[in-house]
């Protein structure tokens, strides 16, 4: 029975069926709410859903010169570490899997997801690939830093009176947020949650910082050689990725159990979720056209970072 | 059951990739008018990829010129089945004012099956809109198709069956024709 519960929350609630779920509609309401503020009509909700299936139904051309092992399997590989990584994301209360230092983990899963892609890339033997994957190389070292800096942030926040001095553990996270209300709530949290917003749009390839796979430049950069199946795992990816990403924020900056009642906190777990996406993804979409290459790489490393590091200094002091 | 839901998704979200055998860009703006808010194509699914291998509707625009005609049929392979080819404006059909120059290789028919053929100089937007829509219509019916033959890989079969497909026009390059042919098709 306990390994059933287990596998029920591994593919089913938390894991791999919500997860696909929710990633579906937060795209499709990304897409819906920009075109909305664009005074679109704007793709239906489960547009994603359609595009995905649509792509499982194509021809898939391997290209001559690509390697075929790493070309196909880099796709499914990066979906499976990034279910993997959603397993240790707590939401509404329920963790599939947890360990001593849950942070950490994630992100290091979260960069091997984006390797998978940059793999993927350069065995497709595409130079337009090869442009998208040395794009997207200054995108991950754009945002790892100041997201690494919030991760310490928070992880201090909560373990500052703690002999280890930091928390790592997500599970310590909310059972602190629980006791002393959302950490968002604490003026020296919010530098770092700023941060961390301007970290989901990059960490996940949304539309003005997506320079790895700018299709009016690059030929949709890494992804040029891609078709069928193996897009439509890449497409799923991305989509995940947003709601990986905004769980995360929701869990480290706002907590999980608000009211108790498991629906009531599914329910508002998910418009936390559309809330972060709307501030952190859609509304930099619908006002920003695509930046450079290296304005991504100036803004991310002068002004996210500097949230991120004032955050930490504040944290540090104690304030 | 899943098979069928991807029939219908393929209606449901076409790509376009966008080919510009030397067009004078007439053409290739009412294409992006269609795409921008104006006409908004992407309330219907349609979004334009960046690369051919993506694409599921491959727009021909331009009278096919002697320099382009290589990486034409170069770019035409590259798409993977099922795909459609929409040939827009008067020049992939006949060459338009351009015809007998010696630096023409057209028509667009003599190197691939034109699945709709969307007329004028320039064709209007909503003439282009319903040219779409039946070409994602017609992908919905080859994507049956090619599952009926079994495989990924277009047989000859399949091939033969939509050779025989009837082929849609819209509009004769007139424009008062051309806006009548869309209304008709957004009435029906």
């Amino acid at each position: 029975m306990q390994i059933l519960i287990q596998l029920f929350h591994i593919l089913v609630f938390p894991g791999l069926l919500f997860d696909v779920a929710m990633g579906v509609l937060l795209m499709g309401l990304n897409n819906k709410l920009v075109a909305r503020m664009q005074n679109r009509v704007g793709p239906p909700i489960l547009q994603p859903w359609y595009d995905f299936l649509k792509c499982c139904g194509k021809e898939t051309i391997i290209p001559a010169r690509a390697k075929r092992a790493v070309f196909l399997g880099s796709p499914y590989l990066g979906f499976v570490l990034l279910i993997s990584v959603s397993m240790f994301i707590p939401f509404a209360g329920f963790i599939p899997v947890t360990m001593g230092s849950d942070l950490v983990v994630i992100l290091y899963l979260l960069t091997f997801v984006s390797v998978c892609e940059i793999l993927g890339a350069a065995s497709s033997g595409s130079p337009f690939a090869g442009v998208g994957l040395s794009r997207e190389m200054v995108a991950m070292i754009s945002y790892e830093l100041p997201f690494v800096l919030v991760i310490l942030t928070v992880a201090r926040a909560v373990g500052a009176d703690q002999p280890s001095g930091a928390v790592f553990s997500l599970e310590g996270i909310l059972a602190y947020q629980e006791m002393n209300g959302p950490l968002l709530f604490s003026p020296a949290a919010i530098p770092a949650a700023i941060a961390m917003l301007f970290v989901i749009p990059c960490e996940t390839g949304m539309h003005p910082f997506d320079i790895a796979e700018a299709e009016t430049e690059i030929c949709e950069g890494m992804l040029a050689e891609y078709s069928g199946t193996p897009l439509a795992m890449y497409r799923l990816t991305h989509m995940v990725k947003v709601y990986t990403m905004s769980s995360l924020f929701v869990a480290m900056f706002l907590g999980n159990r608000f009211t108790g009642i498991v629906p009531v906190d599914i329910l508002i777990g998910i418009l936390l979720c559309i809330a972060v996406m709307f501030i952190s993804a859609a509304l930099p979409h619908a006002v920003c056209a695509r930046l450079k290459v290296e304005q991504v790489f100036h803004f991310y490393w002068t002004v996210v970072t500097g949230f991120a590091l004032a955050g930490l200094l504040l944290v540090w002091a104690g304030v | 059951m899943f098979q069928k839901w991807i029939d219908k998704s393929m209606r449901k979200s076409p790509w376009i990739y966008h080919i510009n055998a030397g067009s004078c860009n007439g053409c290739d703006i009412e294409l992006v008018s269609v795409l921008t808010p104006r006409y908004d194509a992407e309330r219907f699914g349609f979004h334009l990829t960046g690369t051919p291998r993506q694409a599921d509707i491959v727009v021909v625009s331009g009278p096919i010129t002697m320099q382009s005609v290589d990486r034409l049929i170069r770019t035409l392979a590259q798409v993977p089945e099922p795909k459609c080819v929409v040939s827009l404006g008067s020049c992939p059909r006949s060459g338009n004012v351009f015809k007998g120059s010696f630096a023409i290789a057209g028509p667009l028919e003599k190197y691939t099956h034109v699945d709709v053929s969307v007329g004028g100089c320039t064709p209007k937007p909503e003439a282009i809109v319903a040219g779409l829509a039946k070409a994602a219509e017609i992908l919905e019916e080859k994507r049956r198709e090619m599952r009926k033959h079994g495989g990924m890989a277009p047989s000859p079969a399949v091939a033969a069956a939509v050779e025989h497909e009837e082929r849609a026009e819209f509009g004769t390059g007139d424009a008062t024709a051309v806006r009548q042919g869309a209304e008709q098709e957004a009435d029906a």
